[in-house]
C-alpha cells in the first residue's frame, strides 16, 4: 500500500500579537519563556525588516546599523534579529500548552496582547514542497524532508541556515 | 470689520488643532539651529553656499510683466536657489498633523511651496532657503512632535505600524532614536549618516499627544462626536455630488 499522508496529527496554532513593536529584550524574554512551555512544536516570528544597508534614495548603500538588529539567545541557541519582533505565532501539541503559552506571554509581556487560535503556520505540504523535495520513495510518498516542522517556516527563497534556529533538537513531538 | 478666515468647524480639541495648523497658530515647542537643520535636510553642507540653477532674478533681466510687479519673489526664487524637499511620516497614533493637515499648513501660510500628500507621507518642494525657513517653522513646533512623527525623505514605512515599546514611531532606517529621554538624530532624511547628533527635545506623552492630534479616533475623539464637522462634510458632498451631476438636454 501506498502510503501517502505526510502530516497526520493536527496541532493546535497561535498567535500572540502585542500591542507594540517589541525590542530585543522583550522578545528575547518572551520566546525563551515560551520555549519553556512543554509541548511547544514550532515558533515563527514576523515583523518589520531591519536591512543591513539603506536599499532606496539617495543614501542607497549607507549602513544602517540598527541597534534592534541583534543577537538574541533562545533556548540555548543564538541567532540575529533581522525583524523588529511584531507577532509570534506558535505551534502547540494540546490544550494544556495553549493555557501555558498564554500565561508565558502575561509574564514577558508588559503590556496588553492579543491571543488567537486558528491557521497562521503551514500545517502540510503543498504541490510546491514536493516539487522542491520530492517523495521518499516508490511506495512511500510522503515528503522526502527529515524533519517536517521546517515548512512554511522560511520564505521559499530565504536561505534557511540565517533564518532557522532549532532547540532541544533530540526531541520529536 | 476686517475678514477673520475661519478655517475649519467643530468644538472639538482634533477641530481645534486643525484650525490651528491651518492657521499657523502654533506653540514653540523646541529649538533647532540653522546648522543642525541643514544638517538633517540634507541638500547641501551646513554653511555652505546655496547652490543656484540660474542667476538671482536681479541680474537676469526679465520682461515687461505686470503679473511680475505685482508678485514679489520669494526669497529663494529671487536668489535662484535649486528646488529642494522635505517629506514627514506621521504615525497614525495620534500624532500631532497628518498628510492633509501639513499641505494645508504649507500651501496657506507660505508661497512657492508644492505640497505633496500622500496616505502617510507629506512632502514639500520649494527653492532651497525658503525650504529651510518652512522646515524650521515645522521641526519647532507642535505640528511635530519627533516621537509620532520623523522627517523621511525615502523609506517612510512606520505610519500605520504599532509604536515601539519606547513609544516612538517605527524608523527602518534609525534615522532618529530615544536616547536619554530625547529623540536624536544622527543621519539626514535619507538615512546618510551626519557629523553631529541633533537633538530634537522630548517627545509628548500618550495624554499629551491624545490632546494635541488632529485627528479623530474612536478611541480619543470619535469623528461623530463633532456634529459640525459631520455636518459641513456632508454638506461638501451633497455640493460635490451636485455639482458632478450635469444633466444633458
Amino acid at each position: 500500500m501506498v502510503k501517502t499522508a505526510s502530516v497526520t496529527d493536527k496541532p493546535i496554532q497561535l498567535r500572540v500579537f502585542p500591542q507594540r513593536l517589541l525590542q530585543p529584550g522583550t522578545a528575547e524574554c518572551l520566546l525563551n519563556e515560551i520555549d519553556q512551555v512543554k509541548g511547544v512544536i514550532r515558533m515563527l516570528l514576523n515583523g518589520k525588516n531591519l536591512p543591513r544597508k539603506v536599499i532606496c534614495g539617495p543614501g542607497t548603500g549607507s549602513d544602517v546599523n540598527h541597534p534592534d538588529r541583534t543577537i538574541i539567545h533562545v533556548g540555548g541557541c543564538a541567532f540575529e534579529l533581522h525583524i523588529i519582533v511584531g507577532e509570534v505565532l506558535v505551534e502547540v501539541e494540546n490544550e494544556t500548552a495553549v493555557e501555558e503559552v498564554k500565561k508565558a506571554c502575561e509574564r514577558a509581556l508588559p503590556f496588553s496582547f492579543e491571543f488567537k487560535r486558528g491557521h497562521f503556520i503551514k500545517r502540510r505540504p503543498t504541490l510546491t514542497d514536493y516539487g522542491k523535495y520530492g517523495f521518499k520513495g516508490k511506495y512511500d510518498e510522503t515528503l522526502n524532508l527529515d524533519d517536517e516542522r521546517l515548512l512554511g517556516l522560511t520564505d521559499p527563497n530565504a536561505k534557511a541556515e540565517t533564518h532557522l534556529c532549532m532547540t532541544n533538537t533530540g526531541e520529536k513531538p | 470689520m476686517a475678514y477673520k478666515p475661519q478655517y475649519y468647524p467643530g468644538n472639538t480639541s482634533s477641530a481645534k488643532n486643525r484650525r490651528k495648523h491651518m492657521s499657523n497658530d502654533l506653540e514653540k515647542m523646541r529649538d533647532i539651529s540653522d546648522e543642525d537643520l541643514t544638517a538633517i535636510l540634507g541638500h547641501r553642507a551646513p554653511g555652505s553656499d546655496y547652490p543656484s540653477t540660474h542667476p538671482p532674478l536681479s541680474e537676469m533681466g526679465e520682461p515687461d510683466d505686470p503679473v511680475r510687479e505685482v508678485v514679489e519673489p520669494t526669497p529663494g526664487a529671487a536668489a535662484g536657489d535649486r528646488v529642494r524637499y522635505v517629506q514627514f511620516a506621521d504615525s497614525m497614533y495620534n500624532a500631532p498633523a497628518t498628510p492633509y493637515f501639513r499641505s494645508y499648513h504649507a500651501a496657506i501660510n507660505f508661497r512657492g511651496v508644492d505640497p505633496g500628500t500622500l496616505s502617510g507621507r507629506e512632502v514639500n518642494e520649494m527653492r532651497e532657503r525658503d525650504l529651510e525657513e518652512f522646515s524650521k517653522r515645522v521641526c519647532e513646533t507642535e505640528i511635530t512632535d519627533w516621537g509620532l512623527a520623523g522627517m523621511r525623505g525615502c523609506t517612510v514605512h512606520g505610519h500605520s505600524l504599532r509604536l515601539q515599546e519606547d513609544g516612538t514611531m517605527f524608523d527602518m532606517l534609525d534615522r532618529r532614536r530615544l536616547e536619554g529621554g530625547v529623540i536624536v538624530m544622527d543621519k539626514d532624511q535619507v538615512g546618510v549618516p551626519i557629523d553631529r547628533k541633533v537633538n530634537l527635545g522630548k517627545p509628548i506623552s500618550e495624554a499629551e499627544a491624545a490632546k494635541r492630534t488632529t485627528m479623530y479616533r474612536v478611541d480619543n475623539v470619535p469623528f461623530r462626536s463633532d456634529k459640525e464637522v459631520v455636518e459641513h462634510v456632508q454638506k461638501v458632498w451633497e455640493l460635490r455630488t451636485r455639482y458632478g451631476f450635469q444633466p444633458k438636454a
